[in-house]
């Protein structure tokens, strides 16, 4: 097991150093200048110069890359240009915000997908079924830029009872969390169905009513645990869909996260913060999909031997 | 014909697409009104006859754009799905066929592309090469290629081992016109599938990144940018919004059904 | 307990949780709170330039001299001022002046102000305001002398100046509270990006039932400062609310919109570096083609006035007699047609100029672009982000652009933005006009005091400009304040400054039956 935890996390190395490659070639190839933003336009030549120089940009493109890579193994990631303070700081600072919205998103999805789930694999075909399913397939088309304006319009400006953007008390947490969570809950949802309705037909079925069990409880018990391995997994595919679903939640409710921290970075063409927040989220989008190896790893030996 | 009828996904979703593309198709053409044809006096007219869903701020017919809108929408995600299938074939089938380190520098360039969550990877490219529609399509095409990369490599290699394709080449045949015959059917089904979900993928994802400010940009017709613009309007004017946002959903919605549907058809599970 | 009275209760108690909270203002009875829609860029007053800074400056600083609702310097922290030459002036402290933290103000802070601004070190973007300024010495505790090099008219500018204490450091990053100040108000919290808290200086007098503070909450999105607004959570707010918004708000019954004219003024740029629009015939065109009038009452709702030039009528040496362009695209086409360009058979002619805007200006863009085809010019709209914007405007890369210039004062703007020897960096002629005449008469116009001999420069000036065109003029914007009803004793400045909350009053319970 160790071996393949350290096989996972070495196999991880190349690809964050591609990333962070990658990251910072498409940062430098941004067309408009920072410094003239920052200073304004009567800015002097030479107060434009002494600015470039304390924030590396006229040194080689290939010094600043290797400064880059070590202060990254440092945990350096530059400081921004619009914020003047360490990249690392305000990420630091923001982060908290994107795992509240995530976290919040994933629940509010598992609280839908539950419910809806059982309604449609205990009596599949049934109206339930078919009502739930159809809400399903809904939620996955909807996407998040209109979800969220709906249910601002609804719950926000109709009936008035939720803020409407911002991050603060419990209130405000609701609109993002059922923005981000509808397109989650409509996957797990469908996935449940399927796992209740495999264990219906299943040699499940008749052992627990040999038990003693009625047909209902029997499916959902087993129905369920059978469901819970591939629910977790399935949140660690969807994984990436929530990440960037919290960033485009983040921009539409001006929650004070990395994802929308990153957009206005890129407005104001601060690339050390731009470089930062895309690292940011393709990093944990890497160690997340590395957990989720590990979970399924632990779970089920032959994959180990891959 | 009775496939249809025991597959209603497959039904609903192919009536949906159909309307979506015919909407795209001549909508724009018969169209009361021009999308583009601003009209101050209009400026947030509330629906009525002559504006089924009103005008926006600068008294352009909402109804108009959407439809204009759905041209765009369609005609990115087909133009990526294409680009992305031609480009990611090539490269997955000519790895999987050559192999060796060619095969292993493809699959960590893979690798690294599939690091990024979701759409990041089109976000930074898009913010690099600029808004534009033009923009917009290479930096979907960049990440969408190796889907269908890995899809091609996958059946090549498996294809290969094979005993027909041995038995083609001690007849004489070069392997890469047999992998051609015996690759394409076998593709065909997961392919179509994969697409299907594709289109309905890069749907959504224009419309986040016009959104966002970083694809289409006014006063060219996007169901993103519209919804990015109907954001100020909410308060007064909430048609705006629920336009656009109707039209993706319903556009979308239909993609996933017909793929779901052909998914059952192919009888794979999605 | 039931497992049902559990689960009862559990909803009913988060019911309140999330229900309850969430509408109330939360700040203490006695303070108001005002939404703008963006952080200030600097809270201390000698490194921002920009709008939002300075209202809430003006409240936490003073300066030598301010300038009065008509445009006219008024002692502010001078008691005196005297101007025994043309190139100096003397100011004399006013007494018993104290900073919030109860130091008494002596022209020791005014000096280090000031050369704390021009220490190059400092990298304020204010320097270059002071680049006629030769020397600021303090002779004594409460005497300042200010010498230009040569005449300069609108010296009296650079006393505008808000005084910090002696020794305050430059700030760090932007997101320490301002240092402390003379004026009404004390900054005694700032969170960037969220909100700046105001509490009454102690050491200033005030009346009885005066404001007990402000608190400024940045709020971007313009839906929820009208929602805010509607709701009595904010109480006053100026110039951030769209126009179409405005009828939604006057209908509430807590909210009232006052309406007053403005100096923000909106142009046309242009840049005289692309051949076509050196032609005075093409700017012409453009003038007659631009249907100012129906944008006005259309999605500006009517809180606009068109323009005739940079200097709003409430400006001193403002001059109304100039040559006006009306809607007129038959002229516009005629125009062009005798400058020799001709139009194809699709309506269009060999004209087409790159229309650069951020996204906030893409509307007003589009019609730009709309109402040039109709006489058969292009129009090409690259919509960047600010940034880009701004340096596409310092390098001269953008053929048309719009802007706003707000809190113009004194018409040395005219050097700044018209002479030919200031183009970026050195000045804002972003647009490279060059006209000799021009030129003369700005530069004569800084360095004559006489206030009657420059109405007359500035008035020929005026003429020339609506003559040749460098700018077009749209127009000055109204200024639009939304108050809560409970709030008495607000006073709009033309340049919509913020100065008077200083003196407002509450009426009723703002704030505090609502506050925990």
């Amino acid at each position: 097991m160790t071996r393949y935890f350290l096989r996972r996390l070495l196999a991880l190395i190349p690809v964050a150093i591609g990333v962070a490659t990658l990251t910072f070639a498409m940062i430098h190839l941004v067309p408009g200048d920072p410094i003239i933003a920052m200073l304004g336009e009567t800015a002097a030549p030479s107060d434009i110069a002494e600015m470039r120089h304390r924030l590396g940009l006229d040194r080689p493109l290939g010094e600043q890359y290797l400064g880059f890579v070590g202060g990254l193994a440092k945990g350096d990631l530059g400081e921004s240009i619009s914020y003047r303070r360490s990249v690392a700081s305000l990420i630091a600072e923001r982060f908290p915000a994107t795992l509240e919205l995530t976290v919040a998103g994933i629940l509010v999805g598992l609280l839908i997908a539950f419910p809806l789930g059982i309604i449609s694999g205990t009596r599949p075909g049934g109206a339930g079924d078919i009502g739930a399913m159809g809400f399903a397939i809904l939620g996955i088309s909807i996407p998040h830029i209109y979800l969220g304006p709906l249910l601002m319009i609804l719950f926000s400006l109709d009936l008035r009872w939720l803020p409407l953007t911002g991050r603060g008390g419990f209130s405000h947490l609701i609109l993002p969390a059922v923005t981000l969570g509808t397109a989650l809950a409509a996957i797990i949802a469908r996935m449940l169905r399927q796992s209740l309705i495999v264990v219906r037909e299943s040699d499940y079925m008749r052992t627990a009513r040999g038990k003693g069990l009625s047909p209902m409880e029997a499916m959902v018990r087993h129905g369920l645990r059978n469901a819970m391995t591939p629910v977790v997994t399935l949140i660690g595919l969807q994984a990436g869909a929530l990440l960037t679903g919290a960033l485009i939640t983040e921009v539409i409710f001006s929650w004070p996260g990395i994802g929308r921290l990153l957009i206005s970075a890129i407005s104001a063409r601060d690339y050390p913060l731009v470089q930062g927040c895309v690292l940011t989220f393709a990093l944990t989008y890497v160690v997340v999909n590395m957990a989720t190896d590990l979970a399924y790893a632990m779970i089920d030996p032959r994959v180990r031997l891959d | 014909m009775r496939r249809f009828a025991l597959n209603p996904s497959l039904t609903a979703g192919a009536t949906v697409v159909a309307i979506v593309i015919l909407m795209a198709a001549i909508g724009p053409l018969i169209a009361h009104a021009d999308p583009f044809a601003i009209n101050l006096s209009n400026s947030l007219a509330v629906p009525s006859l002559a504006h089924p869903f009103g005008c926006d701020v600068l008294g352009r017919d909402v109804l108009a754009r959407v439809m204009s809108g759905a041209r765009l929408s369609l005609g990115v995600a087909l133009s990526v799905v294409a680009f992305s299938l031609i480009a990611g074939s090539l490269i997955g089938g000519t790895a999987g066929l050559l192999g060796g380190w060619i095969d292993e520098t493809v699959m960590r360039a893979v690798d690294i592309v599939l690091a990024f969550p979701g759409i990041l990877l089109a976000i930074a490219l898009a913010a690099i090469l600029g808004p534009g529609i033009v923009d917009l399509i290479i930096a979907l095409t960049a990440m969408g290629w190796t889907t269908y990369a890995r899809l091609v490599r996958g059946e090549v290699l498996s294809l290969r081992e094979r005993e027909y394709v041995h038995a083609a080449e001690t007849l004489g045949a070069r392997p890469a016109r047999v992998l051609l015959r015996h690759l394409l059917p076998a593709m065909a089904g997961p392919v179509a599938v994969q697409a299907t979900f594709g289109v309905g993928g890069i749907v959504a994802a224009e419309a986040a990144l016009s959104f966002l400010g970083l694809g289409a940009l006014p006063p060219t017709p996007s169901w993103g940018n519209m919804l990015d613009a109907g954001r100020a309007f909410l308060l007064v004017a909430p048609n705006l919004t629920m336009a656009p946002g109707i039209a993706i959903g319903v556009a979308i919605l239909g993609f996933n059904l017909l793929g779901d549907g052909l998914a059952q058809l192919a009888g794979t599970r999605s | 307990m039931g497992r049902g009275q559990g689960a009862a209760a559990a909803i009913a108690i988060c019911a309140a949780f999330i229900f309850g909270c969430g509408r109330t203002p939360n700040h203490p009875a006695g303070y108001i709170q005002v939404d703008i829609e963006t952080s200030p860029t600097s809270t201390d007053p000698r490194f921002a330039t920009d709008a939002i800074s300075s209202w809430v400056s003006e409240l936490v600083f003073d300066s030598l001299v301010k300038v009065d609702r008509n445009g006219q310097f008024v002692g502010d922290l001078a008691g005196s001022i005297e101007r025994p030459n043309d190139t100096t002036i003397i100011f004399r402290l006013k007494p018993g002046v104290r900073f919030s933290d109860g130091r008494e103000l002596t022209s020791r802070d005014v000096k280090f102000t000031y050369d704390s601004i021009l220490d190059p070190a400092s990298m304020s973007l204010k320097r270059a305001g002071f680049a006629e300024l030769k020397s600021i010495e303090a002779p004594d505790d409460s005497t300042i002398v200010m010498s230009t090099a040569h005449p300069f008219a609108p010296a009296m500018e650079m006393a505008t100046q808000e005084i910090v204490p002696d020794g305050t450091p430059p700030p760090l990053y932007n997101e320490a509270p301002a240092p402390p100040g003379t004026g009404a108000f004390k900054m005694v919290r700032y969170a960037r990006d969220d909100s700046a808290w105001l509490d009454r200086n102690p050491y200033r007098p005030v009346q009885a039932d005066a404001l007990l503070g402000i608190v400024f909450k940045i709020v971007p999105d313009p839906t929820v400062r009208a929602l805010e607004l509607a709701e009595g959570v904010c109480d006053v707010s100026e110039n951030n609310i769209e126009a179409y918004v405005l009828p939604y708000l006057g209908a509430q019954p807590n909210v009232v919109v006052n309406e007053s004219p403005g100096t923000r003024y909106q142009y046309l740029m242009l840049n005289f570096r692309n051949p076509q629009l050196r032609d005075v015939s093409v700017r012409r065109a453009i003038a007659y083609a631009i249907d100012r009038d129906a944008i006005a009452n259309s999605f500006l709702r009517g809180t606009a006035r068109v323009a005739s030039g940079m200097l709003a009528p409430e400006n001193w040496a403002y001059d109304g007699n100039v040559t006006k362009y009306s809607y007129d695209p038959a002229k516009a086409r005629q125009l062009l047609d005798d400058a020799g360009y001709h139009a194809g058979a699709d309506g269009m002619r060999d004209l087409t100029f790159i229309y650069k805007t951020t996204p906030e200006g893409a509307r007003l863009a589009e019609v730009m672009q709309a109402m040039l085809r109709h006489v058969g010019i292009r129009v090409e709209i690259r919509s960047n982000e600010f940034a880009t914007f701004y340096s596409d405007l310092q390098n001269g890369n953008f053929d048309l652009a719009s802007s706003r210039w707000i809190g113009i004062n004194d018409p040395y703007q005219y050097y700044l933005v018209f002479d030919s020897k200031m183009t970026p960096p050195r000045g804002i002629n972003r647009g490279a006009y060059a006209n000799a005449e021009m030129d003369a008469l700005v530069e004569d116009g800084d360095r004559t005091i006489d206030p009657a001999k420059r109405r007359a420069i500035y008035a020929r000036v005026q003429e020339l400009a609506a003559q040749d065109l460098p700018y077009i003029s749209l127009w000055w914007l109204q200024n639009v304040a939304v108050l809560n009803r409970d709030v008495t004793g607000f006073d709009p400045y033309p340049n919509g400054s913020l100065r008077s909350l200083a003196t407002l009053k509450l009426i009723g319970p703002a704030g505090s039956e609502a506050s925990q």
